[in-house]
């Protein structure tokens, strides 16, 4: 917390989507779509047979590219690996929790929202605790 | 480097502290009148914004989703559906652009629609002005460069195409912009609460 984090500047940089098949495909359509020399993608297409440990495994890969600004993550498979997305906290890629068809946004599961609350958590400010 | 000398609550231990750089500027900052109230100001407008615009995005999205499902329901399923998405070498269109303007937050820019082809012709958020007059003259160019893009976006999935699809394709690239904003709203958001966490610590 205490060490300045360096923030990359990036002219062409990447956006990120690991979410439901409907979404990504709109995201596709407005042109994000990235495919590399390697054939490897920016997004990832959740359904009923993807396993926890290939989000994982996506949102790892995605947060440590260096050619990627933004991860959008439908909400419902953020959950899925909450305890990662809130023990991420680099300024980038910024990481967007976005609703789904089947789940609409929750303030409450927000990461971001998460971490910010304390502030007004009237406790913890009258105990004096961090 | 500056030492800080105190007394412990016994009154017979000395503790030093030491303060680096980055305490001291925030110290002095912070004890300027109302830079605290600014920085809470600023944390609380970034709140009601980020969450305000969630709701936005939202909307656009449903709509997307609507078109999309519309489309899919005249095309059928077979014609719009994961399996026909172009997994050749190909560049995003829409990327972003980060730049670090005060040293302290990053901040999104949306490139929408640049060719890979005819960088110069791209169309930068709404946000950015453009400094060079020759931009604004081929606005024309520009539109059809855009419209080109669009249209190849949308050949993934055949070349007659439901209207509702191009629908689609514009309440998600709605969708972006906020979510564009949203990344900015947040950045800030992120940024004022982390200042006055380090407030709040140098003070205790």
């Amino acid at each position: 917390m205490a060490n300045r984090v360096q923030i990359p500047t990036n002219s062409s940089a990447l956006i990120a989507m690991i979410a439901d098949e409907d979404t990504v495909v709109g995201f596709l359509l407005a042109g994000v779509g990235n495919v590399d020399i390697r054939r490897k993608t920016n997004y990832l297409i959740v359904d009923s047979k993807t396993t926890v440990k290939q989000i994982e495994d996506a949102f790892k890969e995605f947060t440590t590219r260096e050619d990627i600004a933004i991860v959008l993550i439908s909400q419902y498979v953020a959950n899925m690996i909450r305890f990662l997305v809130d023990s991420y906290n680099k300024p980038v890629p910024a990481i967007l929790e976005i609703p789904s068809k089947d789940h609409p946004y929750d303030p409450a599961h927000d990461s971001v929202l998460s971490r910010v609350k304390y502030l007004f958590n009237t406790e913890s400010v009258a105990s004096g605790r961090r | 480097m500056e030492e800080e000398y105190q007394y412990s609550g016994s009154g017979e231990e000395l503790q030093a502290r030491e303060l680096d750089g980055e305490d001291q500027k925030l110290q002095h900052h912070c004890q300027l009148p109302g830079a605290e109230e600014k920085l809470v100001l600023q944390f609380m407008d970034s709140m009601h914004n980020y969450l305000s615009l969630f709701d936005e995005v939202s909307s656009a999205l449903r709509q997307g989703w609507f078109d999309l499902a519309s489309a899919r329901h005249s095309m059928g399923a077979s014609r719009i559906n994961s399996s026909l998405l172009d997994l050749k070498f190909h560049p995003a269109a829409t990327t972003l652009k980060i730049t670090n303007c005060d040293g302290t937050q990053p901040h999104f820019m949306l490139r929408k629609w640049v060719s890979s082809e005819h960088e110069s012709t791209q169309l930068e958020d709404e946000h950015v002005q453009p400094q060079d007059d020759s931009v604004k003259s081929s606005g024309l160019a520009d539109n059809d460069e855009v419209q080109k893009e669009r249209s190849k976006s949308l050949s993934v999935f055949g070349v007659l195409i439901s209207p509702k699809l191009r629908a689609s394709q514009l309440s998600f690239e709605r969708a972006l912009e906020t979510l564009i904003e949203i990344a900015n709203m947040r950045s800030s958001l992120l940024y004022s609460f982390h200042q006055l966490q380090k407030a709040e610590d140098t003070k205790q």
